[in-house]
Parts: C-alpha cells; sequence; structure tokens
C-alpha cells in the first residue's frame, strides 16, 4: 500500500507510550491496586517459599541432627580385632572437613561390677556425646571436662537398680578386681534405649579400668551430610584411613532425604497453589479493567492502532503493576521467610539473591497468564459498535 | 480561526487549478447483516476538496455506509478505493493503516480519552501515525481555538470545545478525508454554528469532508448531498 511521506515530526518514540501507560493507571488505581495486591501474596509467598527452599537442607540437616549421630566408623571387619586404636580415630576426624562436622564420640565399652552387681560402662567423650545426643534427657549435669575421672553419668534403669541419684558416690570395680574407683553421680540419662542400662564414664578411665590402654571399639559421628555426599565421605574415610571401616547410618540419613523431599513438595504445591489463586485474581481484575476500557480501546483502533500496540499497552501495563507488586512481595516475603524459618527451624533464613529473579520470573509467568483472556478481549474490541455506544 | 489558513499542511487538500482527483469511488457497493441488507449497490464518488453531506432517515445505512467509509468495517460485496487504494479486501492490519494514513475521524460523543489532556489526545493520534510531537499538537489545538485550554482534561471541558479537540486530532495527520458522525449532534446552537464555521473554513481550504447528519439545515451548508433510502442512494 503506497502510503505519501509524511514531514519528520520531533518527539521521543515511547514517551507517549509511557504517558498513556502510567495515566491509564493512574486513573484506575483501584482496580490496579486489587491486581497488584493479589501479585503482592502471590511474590510473597513464592519469595518466602524459595527462601527457605534454597536454604532447606542446610536447616534441615542441622535440625535432624538432633536425631543423633549419623556416620559410624569402626574396625575394618577384614582385620578382625577388636575395636580401633585411639590413634586411629584421630585420624578419622581429620579426614571430615570442620564446616561438616558437628560431634563425634569415641566408645568403648566393658562389664564392671558396681556395689549392687555388673553393668555396662562405656567410656566416651562427653563432650563430643553431647554434640551427637541433643536428645538425651538427662538429671543433674553433664560431664563437662575431657579429663574428668571423678564424675559419671549413669542411665536411668541402671540407677533406679542401684538405687542411685544425682550426687551419690558409686564404687566401680574392674573385671580383675584390682582396681577400685569412686564416682560421684553428675548425671542421670533418659534415652528410653540401650543407654538407660549403662553406665558413662571419661575414655581415659574407661581405658585404665578396662585394660585397654588408646583402644576404643569404635565411634559415632554426627555429620551434616546426606546420601550421596555421606557415602563420599565414608569412600574418603575408609580411602584415608587404612583399618577403620566407616558408613552412614542409613536409617537417619535417608530419612533426612525423604523428609526434605516431602517438605520441598509440600513447599512446590504451597507456592503452585497460590500462584493459580494470584492469576485468578489478577485474571478478574484485569477483564474488569479491560471491558471498563472497551470504548478507549475502540477509539484507539479507529485513530489507527493496530493490535500489536493494544497487546503491548496492556501486557506493559500488566508487567508495570507485576514489577511494582513483586517488589513488596520481595521484603513481605523474605519476613515471612523469617518467621517461618523461627516457627519451624528455630533459626534465620538466610538473604538468597537468586530468590529475587526467580520470583520475579514466576510472579511475571503468573501474570502474564492471567493477562491472556483480557488482552484477547481487547483484542476482539469492534470500535464500530463501540463508538457508537452499543 | 483564520489561524487554521496558515501553515496547516495540505496533503488532503483539493490543488486549485487543477482538475480535482476522485478521493472516494465506490461502486456496487453491497452490506449485509445476515438476511438484513444495510447497503444495497450503493455507487458514489467524492471528489477532492469537496464537502458532502450523507442524509437520510433512521435505516437508511448512513452509519453502515461510514463505517465503510472510516475502514471500520469492510462490504459484503462490491468497491471502495480511498486516495486510490482498494480498501474492500484489506485485513484488518492493513486497514488500521489506511484509518491513521487517510482518514480523520470527529464522532458526535467527541471520544476523547478521560485520562489525558486535550493536547495528549491530539498526540495520541500522532502516537499511531508515527511519533507524537507535542510542539505540533499544540499548535493544531491553537488553530481550532484550544490553545489556552490544551492542559485541561476532556472533563473541564464544554461539549464545543472537546468536539474542537476532536477536531484538531482529526485533522493532525493531515488525512484524504475528514469524517464527521453527527458532529453537531450533543452540541448546543452556538457550538454548533462555531463547528459549521470551523468545517467551512476547512472546505475553504480545500479538505474533503463527509458530514454524517439527519439535520437538513446543516446538509444545506455543504457542498452536496448524498440522500440514502433503505441502503440505497436516491437518485
Amino acid at each position: 500500500m503506497a502510503v505519501a511521506e509524511k514531514p519528520a515530526r520531533r518527539g521521543r518514540r515511547g514517551s507517549m507510550f509511557a504517558t498513556l501507560l502510567f495515566k491509564a493507571l493512574l486513573r484506575r488505581g483501584g482496580r490496579a491496586g486489587v491486581a497488584a495486591a493479589s501479585i503482592v501474596v502471590g511474590a510473597a509467598v513464592v519469595a518466602a517459599l524459595m527462601s527457605l527452599y534454597l536454604d532447606i537442607s542446610i536447616k534441615m540437616s542441622e535440625e535432624l541432627r538432633a536425631f543423633g549421630a549419623n556416620f559410624y566408623v569402626g574396625p575394618a571387619v577384614a582385620g578382625g580385632e577388636r575395636g580401633i586404636a585411639e590413634d586411629t580415630y584421630a585420624a578419622v576426624l581429620r579426614e571430615i572437613p570442620n564446616d561438616r562436622m558437628v560431634g563425634a564420640s569415641p566408645l568403648l565399652y566393658g562389664i564392671v561390677r558396681l556395689d549392687l552387681g555388673p553393668a555396662v560402662m562405656a567410656g566416651v567423650d562427653f563432650r563430643g556425646l553431647r554434640q551427637i545426643s541433643p536428645y538425651w534427657q538427662v538429671e543433674g549435669s553433664w560431664v563437662g571436662v575431657a579429663f574428668d575421672e571423678r564424675n559419671a553419668m549413669i542411665g536411668r534403669r541402671l540407677a533406679e537398680s542401684m538405687e542411685l541419684k544425682v550426687g551419690d558416690t558409686v564404687t566401680v570395680i574392674n573385671r580383675e578386681r584390682t582396681q577400685n574407683t569412686r564416682l560421684i553421680v553428675k548425671g542421670i540419662v533418659d534415652t528410653g534405649a540401650a543407654e538407660d542400662e549403662q553406665m558413662f564414664v571419661n575414655l581415659s578411665l574407661a581405658q585404665k579400668l578396662l585394660n585397654l590402654p588408646g583402644r576404643v571399639d569404635f565411634a559415632m559421628l554426627s555429620l551434616i551430610a546426606q546420601g550421596p555426599e555421606a557415602d563420599a565421605m565414608a569412600t574418603r574415610v575408609n580411602a584415608g584411613v587404612p583399618g577403620v571401616e566407616a558408613k552412614p547410618i542409613r536409617k537417619i540419613s535417608q530419612s533426612d532425604g525423604q523428609i526434605l523431599d516431602k517438605i520441598e513438595g509440600l513447599m512446590a504445591l504451597v507456592a503452585l497453589t497460590i500462584l493459580i489463586i494470584t492469576t485468578l485474581c489478577v485474571n478478574a481484575t484485569l477483564s474488569a479493567m479491560v471491558a471498563e476500557r472497551t470504548p478507549e480501546i475502540g477509539l484507539q483502533k479507529a485513530l489507527g492502532a493496530e493490535n500489536r500496540a493494544i497487546v503491548s499497552q496492556f501486557l506493559a501495563e500488566t508487567a508495570l503493576i507485576c514489577v511494582a507488586a513483586v517488589a513488596v512481595g520481595l521484603i513481605l516475603g523474605f519476613g515471612l521467610a523469617q518467621v517461618l524459618g523461627q516457627a519451624v527451624f528455630n533459626a534465620w533464613v538466610t538473604f538468597r539473591p537468586a530468590v529475587v529473579p526467580l520470583t520475579l520470573i514466576v510472579s511475571l509467568a503468573a501474570a502474564l497468564i492471567a493477562a491472556i483472556l483480557p488482552v484477547r478481549g481487547a483484542i476482539g474490541v469492534v470500535p464500530a459498535r463501540v463508538l457508537k455506544g452499543e | 480561526m483564520d489561524a487554521l489558513a496558515e501553515g496547516m499542511p495540505m496533503e488532503g487538500c483539493a490543488t486549485y487549478g487543477a482538475p480535482a482527483r476522485d478521493v472516494i469511488e465506490i461502486g456496487g457497493l453491497y452490506k449485509r447483516f445476515g438476511a438484513v441488507t444495510a447497503l444495497d449497490g450503493v455507487d458514489l464518488t467524492i471528489r477532492a476538496g469537496e464537502f458532502v453531506a450523507i442524509m437520510g432517515p433512521s435505516g437508511s445505512g448512513k452509519t453502515t455506509l461510514l463505517n465503510i467509509l472510516s475502514c471500520l468495517d469492510t462490504p459484503s460485496e462490491g468497491r471502495y478505493l480511498l486516495d486510490g487504494i482498494e480498501t474492500a479486501t484489506l485485513d484488518g492490519k492493513a486497514q488500521a493503516v489506511v484509518r491513521r494514513e487517510k482518514i480523520g475521524l470527529v464522532f458526535q460523543q467527541f471520544h476523547l480519552i478521560p485520562y489525558l489532556s486535550a493536547v495528549e489526545n491530539v498526540m495520541l493520534a500522532q502516537h499511531y501515525h508515527s511519533v507524537a510531537d507535542r510542539d505540533e499538537a499544540m499548535a493544531a489545538l491553537e488553530r481550532v481555538g484550544l490553545g489556552p485550554r490544551a492542559q485541561h482534561l476532556p472533563s473541564q471541558l464544554s461539549g464545543g470545545e472537546q468536539q474542537r479537540a476532536c477536531i484538531a486530532r482529526a485533522l493532525i495527520n493531515e488525512p484524504a478525508i475528514v469524517l464527521a458522525d453527527e458532529p453537531t449532534g450533543n452540541l448546543d446552537e452556538k457550538n454548533e454554528e462555531l463547528v459549521m464555521a470551523l468545517f467551512q473554513q476547512l472546505h475553504a481550504e480545500g479538505r474533503t469532508l463527509v458530514l454524517v447528519t439527519h439535520n437538513p439545515e446543516l446538509g444545506a451548508r455543504t457542498q452536496r448531498i448524498i440522500r440514502l433510502n433503505h441502503g440505497r442512494v436516491e437518485a
């Protein structure tokens, strides 16, 4: 189609588009506000759950450490020896990265005689034992010093059968009856498991009483690692320290993964539901805006606006509302993440920069999907009808 | 209003001293809505620089003809040449191009965008045509006597002022033809006179104007009346 050349105009392309965009939104502040509020809610939930999602592996691992040790180190089966040397245990600890270690304790078991009969005694590193056994209920207090050979902790049922209370003194006699040691019961332990029948003393004392100097039976560790990462650490220890067998305790490691999967799936489901609701709200609001602006759209078409221009205008308005709403939603979402982090994990959630673009992309996608039907409605406006007031 | 004669681009105007060309050529034009025939074989020609009124009773097909003339609708059958362009077979996108390049529309209800000022309403037509130029839009409003009211919103303008803003918008892209649909239908006598004087001045400058009206007094002030009845042009 031949169109005559027009004299060049002085003006900035896009400035009228911006004027139209902002004034149209200001004119319909109420409706735009409703659409923005919907997106704020959606963006806040998405940002909060995404912050938690990105932080949850670490938070969950820390939380799941409350269930106890998740890593075992003992003598290699092929060696046929009882236990491992204390130096070997120290070498194992050196193989574990510090940032992955929550706590560790060697254990050396033996039978001793107490005043009222025999008992199982465990030599431990009390500081490490406390870190890998945070769920233990202790009456009295923990033995806090590593070289303390005057105090002991005793299991609930053993204490009852020996009629011992916190502060009582108990005499421990070795199997050969060559050594008597008087210990003060500093804490009574209640775990609901085998520990309730045992007595706990410092490793060095246990080694003397059992006549096993420099030996431990095995060690229990609590590591921040799950699944393949825990397997990799076991492989590394096995390769780096000869004569030991290291392995993750599957029950807890697998629980880590399963709980994580379930929580992440739940979060995704909640986010998806909120996004669908947001999309429907935005769709309803944009549809009302288009219906209200039908005469305006008809006029724009009569003035020569192509469908592309109408689509651009509505999508730009939607995107503008969305970007403003996401900015608010991100702030609220980070706050919500802190509330959830404190409520669920008792920890602050770290700000992850990736949350910003991800929330923006997800929210924009939801808003633009919501705009599809209203924009189609705008394209379908027949100017000849609306300009006649039909 | 004399300012209209100064510097107003004249692309859509007749050239004095030369034979006037046909701006609109319509032949065998039909428009059917189901079983109803709104336009029944219309033939007409409008030359550049003519000031024509299309008149007829309700249901005669005036609005249907105007919609086709303004490329807001397409005929069911027939030929419509606008400034040499066959528009009857154009798709929606090409029709939009023709509307912004060749046609200036003046409406009975003015149809100004309520949240844009008078000058921004004129700039909107420039925006869809090429690029919005505030100075040029201001000059157009000054030509219709609305310079001091350029920054006002439509709600702050009288009916006559709104219609003059609408006329400035229709003229801003120098269209081949200005189509006015009952342009004084919502105006009082004083503003009706003002708007008609403006149209007559535009005609005197050589612009091609088509006025759809049911008012015989307005029709009498045009150069030629085309009467429609039952979708046909009366002889």
